[in-house]
């Protein structure tokens, strides 16, 4: 028989990008297979060059692959023209550091990071050759589990998914590849026997021992155990110390670029600010910082092993570690030495100064991003942006000192009672920004000034204030954009641009939805809905009608707003914050009221008392 | 220490030859890096390591000794800069040797190619004698002004000998390189495939490889 590699290799130069189905690259993990016990498909439902640029994905490879006996291999979603190719010639879905079939692993895991990724799962279990739905699946096929920030509302997914990793994974997961490994040596390993034990475990959720009823309105009534020995709430897991958590000394490094393609260091997890709308602000809480030593070790470490040229100090609000100038000092005085470049991406508009600014710009000059968010005080204030106008302009005219003549920003629009006159706010700051240029007499020369509006969607999320949100109608959305372009006219410095709206409905359904959406999302893959996510691939004629297949409501899910007391489809997941704070969030925000940075009082979100830590001091 | 010329000689073979050109560019530049090497960075806004690749491999194609160049600021052997680059390349490239160029890029003009083919031995060899002795060699080709034309190769096809090997021929050839007239080897495999077709002669293309560079003057590029 023909071996896979070779079946492989005949196809490669029929496709784009080829180097990305044959594994190969510097750091890949290669081991031989007799002397593994355990085999991990670590799976990321997207294209390879998405995938690789996932820093969890890289975080949990080297961890499980530090394991002599456990072997973890990279799986990304193929590209249609590979994919035709691969079902034409019955090549499975493979891992790429053996290419071999997944579908003989002992795991498959997926990692989820967005929504519109889920029919890629579908078609990868597929690919696989595997039956898509959990309980169709054979008692030898693979356990498939499944997390990430998703899975916070794992409930659409609960039909393809044996078990979900609830918070963060380096301890679980190494928890629960221990337990398969005992159940297997010792003969006692069933997949029902196992996902049971599991489901003892902290931090995992095993969908299939749980009943949901629904009240005759279409409400769910409650979510119950079918059995003993399972929790009736999953509380997700934390690193309590993140400076001594295992960090990867070295990246698989892509020979094709990919969209993050640099050498990453988490700073710090966790958010202090709570803007309403953010669901990563409160399900990575509690806030927890690494030492400024340990991210310049690890920093330089990884630049070492990977010859990247550039270093990116990630998370979700890089520019609010305590220690932030030292950081920053050091970090510098080793780049610059290296010519790195360093990329700071999450940076808030409050904390940007000179400083920071020369610092970024002292090796290679990035674009500067800052995130708004509304066009508003009034709609700053209701989502807890905590940013006053005179900060913005204070960032922009720091900016344009230092030399440059472009700002982006980020806006939302369907924001919780956002008016016309927020609408046209986002273009009269757009203006007074470019006023305040205007009217610099140190403004950057021979450059033309720049000011990029992005602007997405809200989409209501889990586990936040806005969770309770209805989404506004597709015609809404419509109006408002044209609103936006209106009141922008005339202006050619000023370029919008928007994400697709009708993708945003669907990531709304998604996010809220229950265990009933599971025959939704296999219709619209059945309909050949993949990559979602694509603006070009997104097919919302066929989510349409997988939605009329299955006689499900979309505005059930996305534009239904959710009472207080509601069961909300998550609510059996405990996330350490208490639902009461997040009523208590809805509340403030319709009243205008803001409240503080967590460094700055504490809000009583409940996460201090369920992990057992205090956040400061 | 002014900065100093260095060309090195590379092998791209097994996955690494699925690396496109572009991608090879940002390989090496990593690899440079990691190996720790004194190597000169371009000047201006954004620093690169300078790397020059005289003339681009095509992804698929194998090559023995593909030259790049690049540039010292410290004094290094030739030794330290293959021993230093070889501990930090991916799998499937292995760097052969390191000299200071003798000739300009601008000197090339030819490459040599060997390519495998499997099919019916006899069959396959008639086929070559059938392909080359024709009266002129017609393939498409992408022209930046004129979109697709026709244009004919024979004159270009230079086919240095035909053997037998396990499970069919082996051809090695001489084709034009360089910036006047660059000839992709592809061109030639898939001529010869749609040829073989043409007279239903079974035929797949196992491998092809860029054996050498050479000068105008027929003499090797180095």
């Amino acid at each position: 028989m023909e071996n896979l590699r070779e079946k492989i290799e005949k196809l490669l130069l029929k496709v784009k990008s080829p180097s990305r189905y044959i594994g190969g690259e510097l750091n890949s993990v290669v081991k031989d297979k007799s002397k593994v016990d355990v085999r991990f498909a670590f799976c990321f439902p997207d294209a390879y060059d998405v995938g690789m640029s996932h820093i969890g994905m890289k975080i949990l490879y080297s961890l499980k692959n530090a394991r002599e006996n456990w072997w973890c291999e990279r799986v990304f979603a193929p590209w249609t023209d590979f994919e035709e190719l691969m079902r034409e010639n019955h090549i499975p879905l493979y891992g790429l550091e053996s290419l071999d079939p997944i579908k003989d692993f002992d795991f498959i895991g997926f990692t989820v990071q967005y929504e519109l990724c889920y029919t890629n799962i579908l078609n990868m279990l597929d690919l696989a050759g595997l039956n898509v739905l959990a309980a169709e699946r054979n008692e030898n096929d693979p356990v498939v589990i499944a997390g990430g920030p998703c899975v916070c509302n794992p409930e659409p997914l609960c039909d393809f998914i044996d078990l979900f990793v609830i918070g963060e994974g380096e301890e679980v997961n190494i928890e629960l590849m221990e337990l398969y490994e005992e159940m297997k040596k010792s003969g006692e390993y069933t997949k029902k026997a196992f996902l049971l034990r599991a489901a003892g475990i902290k931090g995992i959720y095993v969908p299939s021992l749980y009943n949901v009823s629904y009240l005759e309105d279409g409400r769910i009534e409650k979510v119950v155990p079918v059995c003993d020995g399972v929790p009736e709430k999953v509380t997700k897991r934390i690193i309590k110390d993140l400076d001594k958590v295992f960090y990867p000394e070295s990246f698989v490094v892509p020979f094709s670029e990919i969209v993050h393609d640099r050498a990453v260091v988490e700073v710090l997890r966790g958010c202090i600010r709570g803007c309403r709308f953010c669901q990563a602000g409160f399900i990575y809480r509690p806030f927890r910082e690494k030492s400024t030593g340990t991210i310049v070790n690890e920093a330089k470490a990884l630049c070492e092993s990977t010859g990247y040229e550039e270093l990116s100090l990630a998370s979700l609000s890089t520019s609010d570690h305590s220690d932030i100038e030292e950081m920053l000092t050091e970090m510098t005085g080793y780049t610059e030495g290296e010519r790195v470049n360093l990329a700071l991406p999450s940076m808030r508009i409050d904390r940007f100064n000179k400083n920071l600014m020369e610092q970024l710009s002292k090796v290679r000059k990035s674009g500067l991003t800052f995130a708004p968010e509304a066009g508003t005080q009034r709609l700053r204030d209701v989502i807890n942006k905590n940013i006053d106008e005179e900060e913005i302009m204070s960032a922009c005219r720091t900016a344009f000192e230092g030399g440059y003549a472009g700002v982006k920003l980020y806006f939302m629009m369907g924001l919780p009672t956002e008016t016309d006159e927020d609408i046209m706010g986002i273009a009269d700051l757009a203006k007074r920004i470019a006023d305040l240029y205007f009217n610099m007499k140190n403004r950057p020369r021979g450059q033309k000034l720049s000011i990029s509006i992005s602007c997405a969607t809200f989409v209501p999320k889990p586990f936040t204030p806005f969770q309770f949100e209805p989404q506004i109608s597709i015609d809404e959305i419509n109006r408002r954009q044209k609103l936006l372009l209106d009141s922008t006219k005339g202006k050619r410095y000023i370029n919008v641009s928007y994400h697709n709206f009708r993708i945003s409905i669907l990531e709304a359904a998604l996010a809220k939805g229950d265990r009933r959406l599971g025959a939704v999302i296999k219709r619209a893959w059945e309909r050949g809905c993949k990559f979602d996510g694509w603006d070009e691939m997104y097919r919302y004629d066929q989510w349409v009608n997988a939605f009329a297949d299955t006689e499900t409501d979309i505005d059930f899910y996305s534009h239904r707003a959710m009472e207080y007391d509601e069961v909300a489809p998550w609510d059996h997941l405990d996330y350490m914050i208490d639902k009461s704070f997040f009523v208590r969030e809805n509340k403030k925000a319709k009243e205008g009221k803001v409240t503080k940075s967590c460094r700055e009082a504490c809000s009583g979100c409940g996460v201090n008392k369920a992990s057992g830590r205090e956040c400061f001091g | 220490m002014d900065k100093k010329n260095i060309r090195v000689f590379f092998e791209k073979k097994d996955r690494a030859i699925y690396i496109s050109h572009l991608d090879l560019l940002r390989t090496m530049q990593r690899a440079l890096k990691r190996s720790g090497l004194p190597v000169w960075y371009s000047e201006g806004f954004n620093p690169r390591i300078y790397l020059n690749f005289p003339l681009a491999l095509s992804l698929g194609t194998e090559g023995v000794r593909e030259p790049m160049d690049m540039a010292i600021v410290e004094d290094v052997s030739f030794e330290e800069i293959t021993e230093g680059l070889n501990s930090a390349c991916p799998e499937g490239i292995r760097i052969v040797s390191a000299a200071y160029p003798v000739h300009p890029n601008k000197d090339i003009g030819f490459a040599e190619y060997e390519t495998l083919f499997s099919g019916n031995t006899e069959a396959l060899k008639a086929a070559v004698s059938g392909y080359i002795s024709r009266e002129s060699i017609k393939v498409m080709k992408h022209s930046k002004k004129k979109g697709m034309i026709e244009v004919d190769i024979k004159p270009h096809v230079n086919i240095l000998s035909v053997s037998e090997c396990e499970n069919g021929i082996k051809v090695t050839l001489r084709l034009p390189a360089g910036n006047e007239l660059n000839l992709n080897c592809a061109v030639f495999t898939e001529s010869f495939l749609e040829y073989c077709n043409s007279c239903e002669v079974v035929a797949e293309l196992c491998c092809a490889k860029r054996t050498n560079i050479l000068c105008a003057d027929g003499t090797s590029f180095e």
